[in-house]
């Protein structure tokens, strides 16, 4: 998120697409509640489904599942018709404006209201709150993202926020809310198929520069891949890593996948879970490490399995990377308890097994200290270099200092700190930047433009016209030395730029010049390396409207999309409809997390959701004669089963029905409890939610479409 | 039979009716628009569902049970017993002949029948005044106790209690002669021996009869309630509220029934030991009664 | 002395049961057995709201009223407090509360109600302070160790406020006048009027 989940107090309208605050991120609803309640905030949410978020909305919008980025395109259309744009804002700091206002001008809220809808006149009703409550504080989960355009749509939210000028500023900023407490920590250091820590990329280059700040030999590491070509490629993503397995799809890969270690993942959350389980049953090895034996562990038939138990968060100490990216201390409450051990002693037994344990823990003496000194001094693209644990550590002991508004400490030890060093942390000096991209304060106190990352002119396909890159002429952050754009560092140290420079010499020396290391340039609306380079709809693969997939068909097939071929027009069949009516998607409850595995083994959460179900609304269940209670079939396109209880709700629309994810135990009929290790079921089973969640993934990301597929629904 | 077959009806009918008012609750009108979703009137009438029962019942069983049901039944077992005594001694009891011949009045598998629904019942009302009274001996293990008695002793009650009914039912109905039984007082105020308007069974024990068995039946039902307490939370205070008002009105009439039996009527106990009355005292208390 | 009350502000509770689960984990509550619970209202409509409800601490309490063997009483700070030794498990005190709050675990003898539990505002029972009785009948006691009930202390929105009645009903009073909406403090015209 670019600004915090306290900087949301400072909001004077909120807009929530595709999340649920409420049930995934509780802990967030006081600060949105206190914008709601003292700036009188409209709370606007768009949803498919009637949230208990949308129960504290003001302005409630019933989208249709996957049409967010129209709705947006719309919102945009509305504005700039309107006149309501942040013209200074977009003159000096926003590039590829004109290309992306003709795509939006398709938009209309008639257009709009086709495609999504929402009424025509609700479009313009929320237009014209969001222009006249400023700054907007805009935020999405992933019901934003898990489409296959769901890159496209993302990108239209952060479109809607420059053009609204709200990025920069307190109160305002796109605000995706992270998951669990170190799941932008895990992001940063690219628990991922296609970066290194820190969003290095995999080129060559990028191993170079891990390499030094490991201090190994780069061709060591090198050696150890079949060849420099699958080193530098992606790997499979966590979306279709059992493509590798199954050998069903076309795959680009030198070997089939034969073993996994899943570290603390609940493998439920994939889509086509019935086929997850197939390939877990073909690996030759697999490892499960995590505190409670997940459903992977019951799932699998043969002996290929071995079971890890780990440590939970209180049972182990170090660093961790909130939602707000505040690096905070985690300090140990008791030793791990019975046989289990703490990750870093598992890595370390696997790593001193596999032989490298001299390369792997060269830098690393004091655990888990200097782990956090490993990333402060290679992290440095999203300045994670000034949080040294001593600093992490004193903000810890000093949270009483801290301003609960703007997260400043007011005096003691931390004076001027932002809580947690919110990164980019250029120096040990450094506050941390609590908002991105606010050049109303100095780089060195926190102030950040937006990044010049993609050149500094460029001639855009769609138009032939040409633009610089770089910000406007006298914007910039205070005190800085060029007044207005400017270029990235680099050779400053010859041989390197700001992010490979391990002296930091070259960021220090872009502080002192009051400037910002990765230069002072323009936010794009155009992305030209993407297949749409201005955010468009297109349906859903699954679509229930067949008259809009010949309007707003998808991409062709992609081979070799993550190693595996992905198909999308050949997938994309305006017939399906017919057999599958019902809209399908997916969301969470805030009794139970992720897979589960931990949640539905406590016997309080899963007193109070001790089932799986299906949210169907009265009307549709009145049509298909099911009534409260009894069991129905819900059966993907993919000929995936399962059998759930109904519960008849109007929290969803006649068209849509809802899973909630977080069950897993039983699948297609089969029970599961007598697989678990004995004494280590959980309370609650039910059929994964995932089992029936369409096929589909994003162009870029490949993240799985759950959100928007089809499904039939039958009385059981 | 046919009495039987009505009686049985009325009490279905009697059940049904308690049931329906008890269960009847006013359903929550519906409000529309967004406007008003705010306003403190919204709230008190979503929430009007929580509380609103507890208007309707749970405030009169609050009262009642706090200030009112105690008092009396302190009332009953003080009163009822001091009056008796002063009838002892200013009237006193009445004296029959046990020499003469003897009327087989109650069959064996009556007596036992009675014995057994009498344990039952008065373990019942002493179990039920314990609790009643539980704060003066402080509660805890003797009064949780004297529950678990209670509710043992109505299970055990239930049985000999419709065996009761069934086979007295036939003689207990009123007829015109208990109604002078009443206007006299079944002649207990006065010294003078002479016969009695009643026939097998006066008016007075008609009365204990129907009270008892019906009463005590219906004593059961609600007790089962509120047990369970498994119902409407209205339906469990109203069977609070009759289960306590029955059991003033079984608790007097017990006293009365034992007072009869042990001292008002010297001896009268025996007919329910050996099954025989003496001649003298069925012509004088049961004048109507025709031999078989 | 300080009145302790509770205060659910209806327009901040998002039923997270956050509440919840904090009571029962914290006090070792048996599944079954809720001394707190919250309720929703129009699920899924416009207009939907919850609110968790646990014993008010009422003045005047109905409970006490009509407890047959005076198990229930009130402390002086307010706090209704049931010793679990006198309970005699009749339930009367559950057809008496408005707010639902006294709770029966299932007894050994004949499935009869055993001694009735319910919210002690953390405050533990009769027995010692932070004995092990008191730890094993009751909970935690946390207003012996100076802190709030654990439910309010790890509501995420601070919709559920405890604490002294007048403070409460400040915090309460400034968050009503920042909104501009009526006062719904629920419940307290029925658990704390009489006071």
């Amino acid at each position: 998120m670019t600004n915090s989940l306290n900087d949301i107090r400072h909001a004077k309208s909120m807009i929530f697409i595709g999340s649920n605050a409420t049930e995934a991120h509780p802990v967030s609803m006081q600060h949105i509640l206190h914008a709601k309640e003292v700036n009188n905030a409209p709370l606007i949410v768009v949803d498919p489904r009637f949230t208990k978020l949308a129960a504290k909305a003001t302005e409630y919008v019933r989208i249709r599942p996957g049409t967010d980025c129209a709705f947006m395109m719309g919102l945009i259309n509305e504005i700039i018709a309107n006149g309501w744009e942040d013209k200074e804002f977009i003159r000096t700091r926003v590039a590829g404006y004109e290309e992306m206002v003709e795509v939006a001008k398709h938009y209309t809220p008639e257009v709009v209201e086709n495609i999504t809808g929402i009424p025509a006149k609700q479009t313009r009703r929320v237009a014209d709150i969001l222009a006249k409550s400023r700054p907007t504080s805009l935020t999405w989960c992933m019901g934003g993202t898990q489409h296959h355009i769901g890159s496209s749509i993302t990108r239209s939210f952060c479109i809607l926020q420059l053009v609204l000028g709200n990025m920069g500023k307190s109160g305002g900023g796109t605000n995706i809310f992270r998951g669990h407490d170190n799941v932008q920590g895990a992001t940063d250091m690219c628990v991922l198929a296609d970066n290194l820590p820190g969003y290095y990329g995999l080129a060559e280059g990028s191993w170079k520069h891990w390499c030094r700040v490991w201090d190994v030999d780069y061709d060591s590491i090198a050696s150890r891949f079949a060849s420099k070509e699958w080193m530098e490629s992606k790997g499979f993503s966590l979306a279709r890593w059992y493509e590798g397995v199954l050998g069903e799809e076309k795959i680009e890969s030198p070997s089939p996948i034969k073993a996994m270690i899943q570290w603390g993942c609940g493998s439920n959350s994939n889509s086509q879970y019935n086929r997850v389980v197939k390939a877990l049953n073909m690996l030759d090895l697999l490892v499960v490490i995590d505190p409670f034996p997940t459903i992977v562990a019951a799932v699998t038939k043969t002996d290929n399995i071995y079971l890890l138990p780990s440590a939970s968060q209180y049972e182990t100490s170090g660093s961790v990377t909130s939602t707000s990216r505040q690096i905070q201390w985690r300090f140990k409450v008791v030793d791990p308890v019975y046989d289990s051990k703490d990750d870093y002693e598992i890595m370390s037994l696997l790593v001193s097994k596999l032989g490298f344990a001299d390369e792997f823990y060269k830098n690393i003496k004091e655990v888990p200290e200097d782990i956090t000194r490993e990333i402060n001094k290679g992290t440095l693209t999203i300045g994670y270099n000034g949080q040294t644990p001593e600093r992490i550590k004193a903000h810890m002991e000093n949270w009483h200092t801290f301003d609960i508004d703007d997260l400043q400490a007011k005096g003691g030890p931390c004076d001027g700190d932002y809580y947690g060093m919110p990164w980019p942390c250029w120096t040990t000096e450094h506050p941390g930047t609590p908002i991105l991209y606010d050049i109303s304060k100095p780089v060195a106190k926190g102030g950040l433009p937006f990044r010049n990352r993609f050149g500094d002119v460029t001639t855009y396909v769609m138009t032939g016209r040409e633009e610089g890159q770089l910000a406007a002429k006298g914007v910039c952050n205070p005190g800085s030395e060029v007044q207005g754009g400017y270029s990235e560092f680099k050779e400053v140290v010859p041989g390197t730029n700001w992010k490979t420079d391990l002296s930091q010499e070259t960021i220090k020396n872009a502080i002192n010049r009051g400037m910002a290391p990765f230069g002072n340039a323009r936010a794009r609306c155009v992305v030209w390396n993407f297949p749409d380079q201005v955010p468009i709809h297109r349906e859903p693969l699954h679509s229930p409207r067949p008259d809009l997939v010949e309007k707003y068909p998808t991409y062709e097939d992609k081979a070799n999309h993550f190693r595996v071929e992905t198909r999308y027009k050949s997938e994309q069949n305006p017939d399906l409809v017919k057999q599958y009516p019902y809209v399908l998607t997916t969301g969470r409850q805030v009794e139970h997390m992720g897979g589960g595995a931990e949640t539905r083994s406590s016997k309080y959460l899963s007193e109070l959701q001790p089932e799986m179900y299906v949210e169907i609304n009265p009307r549709l269940a009145n049509d298909l004669g099911i009534r409260k209670g009894d069991m129905v079939i819900v059966e993907s396109p993919e000929g995936a089963k399962i059998t759930v209880k109904a519960f008849i709700t109007p929290r969803v629309d006649e068209k849509t029905i809802f899973l909630p994810f977080h069950f897993a135990g039983t699948l297609m009929g089969e029970s599961y409890l007598k697989d678990y290790p004995e004494g280590h079921a959980p309370y609650v089973l039910g059929d994964p939610g995932n089992t029936v969640t369409n096929y589909g993934y994003d162009i870029i990301t490949q993240i799985q479409a759950t959100k928007d597929g089809l499904c039939k629904v039958t009385r059981a | 039979m046919r009495r039987l077959i009505a009686s049985g009806v009325l009490i279905m009918i009697v059940y049904a009716v308690v049931l329906v008012i008890s269960t009847a609750i006013a359903a929550p009108t519906s409000m529309d628009g967004l406007t008003r979703l705010f306003s403190p009137e919204y709230y008190a009438e979503l929430y009007g569902g929580i509380t609103g029962d507890w208007q309707k019942y749970g405030g009169p069983f609050t009262y009642l049970t706090s200030d009112i049901f105690w008092k009396i039944y302190l009332g009953i077992i003080c009163v009822v017993p001091a009056v008796f005594f002063l009838h002892y001694i200013a009237v006193g009891p009445k004296v029959f002949s046990h020499e003469g011949p003897q009327i087989r009045f109650f069959s064996r598998f009556t007596i036992v029948i009675h014995w057994l629904g009498a344990i039952a019942f008065v373990t019942c009302a002493v179990s039920g005044l314990l609790m009643i009274f539980g704060s003066f001996v402080g509660g805890g293990g003797f009064i949780r106790f004297a529950r678990y008695a209670h509710i043992v002793a109505a299970l055990v009650f239930v049985i000999p209690g419709i065996i009761m009914f069934l086979t007295w039912v036939k003689d207990m109905f009123p007829t015109l002669y208990d109604i002078k039984w009443i206007f006299i007082l079944g002649g207990y105020l006065s010294k003078q021996k002479k016969p009695i308007p009643a026939g097998k069974y006066n008016a007075g024990q008609k009365a204990w009869f129907w009270l008892s068995t019906l009463g005590g039946l219906t004593m059961a039902a609600t007790g089962y309630i509120i047990w369970e307490m498994g119902m409407a939370l209205d339906t469990v205070r109203i069977s609070a509220i009759i289960h306590n008002i029955l059991g003033i009105g079984l608790m007097a009439f017990l006293l009365t029934h034992m007072y009869m039996s042990l001292f008002a009527i010297k001896g009268a106990i025996q007919s329910m030991i050996t099954g025989y009355k003496s001649k003298d005292e069925v012509d004088h208390l049961h004048s109507r009664y025709k031999y078989e | 002395m300080a009145r302790m009350r509770f205060l659910c502000d209806t327009e901040r509770c998002i039923d997270c049961s956050g509440c919840v689960v904090a009571c029962k984990e914290g006090n070792h509550v048996p599944v079954g057995i809720n001394r707190r619970r919250v309720i929703t209202m129009k699920q899924g409509e416009p207009g939907e709201k919850s609110l968790s409800i646990a014993c008010m601490h009422c003045s005047d309490a109905p409970c006490i009223a009509v407890c047959p063997v005076d198990a229930i009483y009130q402390r002086d700070d307010g706090i209704v407090l049931v010793d679990k030794k006198t309970c005699i498990g009749c339930g009367y005190c559950f057809m008496a509360c408005p707010f639902g709050a006294p709770q029966f675990p299932k007894g050994n003898v004949f499935g009869a109600r055993g001694a009735m539990d319910k919210c002690t505002f953390c405050a533990g029972g009769p027995e010692e302070n932070f004995g092990k009785e008191e730890t094993q009948l009751y909970g935690q006691n946390r207003i012996a160790e100076g802190k709030v009930p654990l439910c309010a202390s790890m509501c995420a929105t601070k919709a559920l406020l405890a604490g002294d009645g007048s403070v409460v009903a400040d915090v309460y009073r400034d968050r009503v006048f920042k909104r501009g909406s009526g006062v719904n403090a629920w419940g307290w015209s029925k658990a704390y009027d009489k006071s």
